[in-house]
C-alpha cells in the first residue's frame, strides 16, 4: 500500500514568512491562528499600524538612493517572491545588489536598536535570503536590518550555514502544526505571554 | 510594571486626548495631570509612542515614571489620596 505523502512533500503548500514568525514568536500562536481560526486582529496594535505606516513611507521615499557606506550598486523596493520548493512566500522590504556580486535583503524595524539581535528578525532575514538566492540565482551572505526607531540605525547580520538550517526546519515545523493540527508546547517567556493576543486561551 | 504618567501640557484638546489615551491604556486617573497604574513594557511603550504623537514636543511635557513595588509600598499618601491597591490592579472587581 503506498503511504500518504508527508506533509514536506505536499505540492502547492506555502505559508508566508510573517507565519513563521509568528510560529518563533510561539508555536501556539500557529495553533490558534491557523488551526483554530482565531484571528490575531494585530491590526489593533497600535505599534503595527505605526510600522505599517513606516513602511509606506520607505516605499515612497527617495528611490532611487543607494546606501554607498555597505556598497549598494542596485536595489529593488518591496520585492514579492515565493517558491514552491521552500514552501514559503513574503515581500521583502529591500533585495540590495552589492558590490561584491552578491544580493542582501534589507528590513525596517519599528523598534530600538539593542546591542544583540533577535532570533525572529534573523530568522525572517534567513528566509528572505533563501528566497532571494533562489529567485535571482545568486549568493546571500548577509542581511540588513534599519531599526527606525534609533535614528535608522543599520545593522548587517552575518548568515551561519546553521541559520538557514535552522529557517528551514522552522518553515517545515509550521507545515507540520498547519497540516496535523497538533496541539504544540507554549515557547514564550512570561513576558511574551503576557503581550499575547491569546493568553485568555492558552493553557 | 507600576507607571506613573506625568504631564503639563499647553493646550486644552491635546491634554484631553492625552488624559483619554491613558485611561485607554488602563492606568487611573490620580490628581488632574497625574496618572498611575500597572502595565507591562510593551503597552508602556505603545502609551509613550501614542503621547509622543499627540503633543508638541517644543512645548509640552510628558514624563513616564516605572516604579517597583517595594518602592510603591514605601509611597506615603497624604489628604485625599488615591486606593493603593486599586491602581495595583489588586482590587478585580468593584462592588459599590
Amino acid at each position: 500500500m503506498k503511504s500518504e505523502p508527508s506533509f514536506s512533500e505536499t505540492p502547492n503548500v506555502s505559508i508566508t514568512i510573517t507565519q513563521v514568525m509568528a510560529y518563533l514568536f510561539c508555536p501556539r500562536f500557529t495553533y490558534f491562528e491557523e488551526c483554530l481560526g482565531i484571528p490575531e486582529h494585530e491590526e489593533t496594535r497600535f505599534k503595527v499600524l505605526m510600522g505599517r505606516e513606516v513602511h509606506a513611507r520607505k516605499v515612497k521615499m527617495n528611490p532611487d538612493y543607494l546606501r554607498k557606506r555597505i556598497n549598494v550598486v542596485r536595489k529593488a523596493v518591496s520585492v514579492y517572491l515565493a517558491s514552491p520548493e521552500l514552501q514559503l512566500r513574503g515581500i521583502v522590504d529591500e533585495v540590495l545588489w552589492l558590490a561584491d556580486g552578491t544580493l542582501a535583503p534589507l528590513e525596517y524595524k519599528f523598534a530600538e536598536y539593542r546591542p544583540f539581535v533577535f532570533a525572529t528578525h534573523r530568522t525572517q532575514l534567513c528566509l528572505q535570503a533563501l528566497l532571494i538566492a533562489e529567485a535571482f540565482r545568486a549568493s546571500v551572505m548577509r542581511g540588513y536590518l534599519v531599526y527606525v526607531r534609533s535614528k535608522n540605525f543599520l545593522r548587517e547580520v552575518a548568515f551561519r550555514p546553521a541559520d538557514f538550517a535552522k529557517a528551514r526546519n522552522s518553515v517545515q515545523e509550521v507545515l507540520r502544526i498547519i497540516q496535523t493540527g497538533y496541539f504544540p508546547q507554549q515557547r514564550g517567556t512570561p513576558a511574551q505571554c503576557a503581550d499575547c493576543c491569546y493568553r485568555n486561551l492558552c493553557v | 510594571m507600576l507607571v506613573w504618567v506625568v504631564y503639563d501640557i499647553e493646550k486644552n484638546p491635546v491634554r484631553n486626548k492625552v488624559a483619554k489615551a491613558c485611561l485607554n491604556a488602563g492606568i487611573y486617573r490620580v490628581q488632574k495631570s497625574v496618572f498611575l497604574g500597572e502595565l507591562n513594557a510593551t503597552q508602556v511603550d505603545e502609551l509613550a509612542l501614542r503621547i509622543a504623537k499627540l503633543i508638541d514636543e517644543t512645548r509640552d511635557s510628558v514624563y513616564l515614571f516605572p516604579m517597583c513595588k517595594d518602592d510603591f509600598a514605601r509611597v506615603r499618601l497624604l489628604g485625599q489620596a488615591f486606593d493603593k491597591e486599586l491602581v495595583t490592579d489588586e482590587v478585580r472587581a468593584l462592588f459599590l
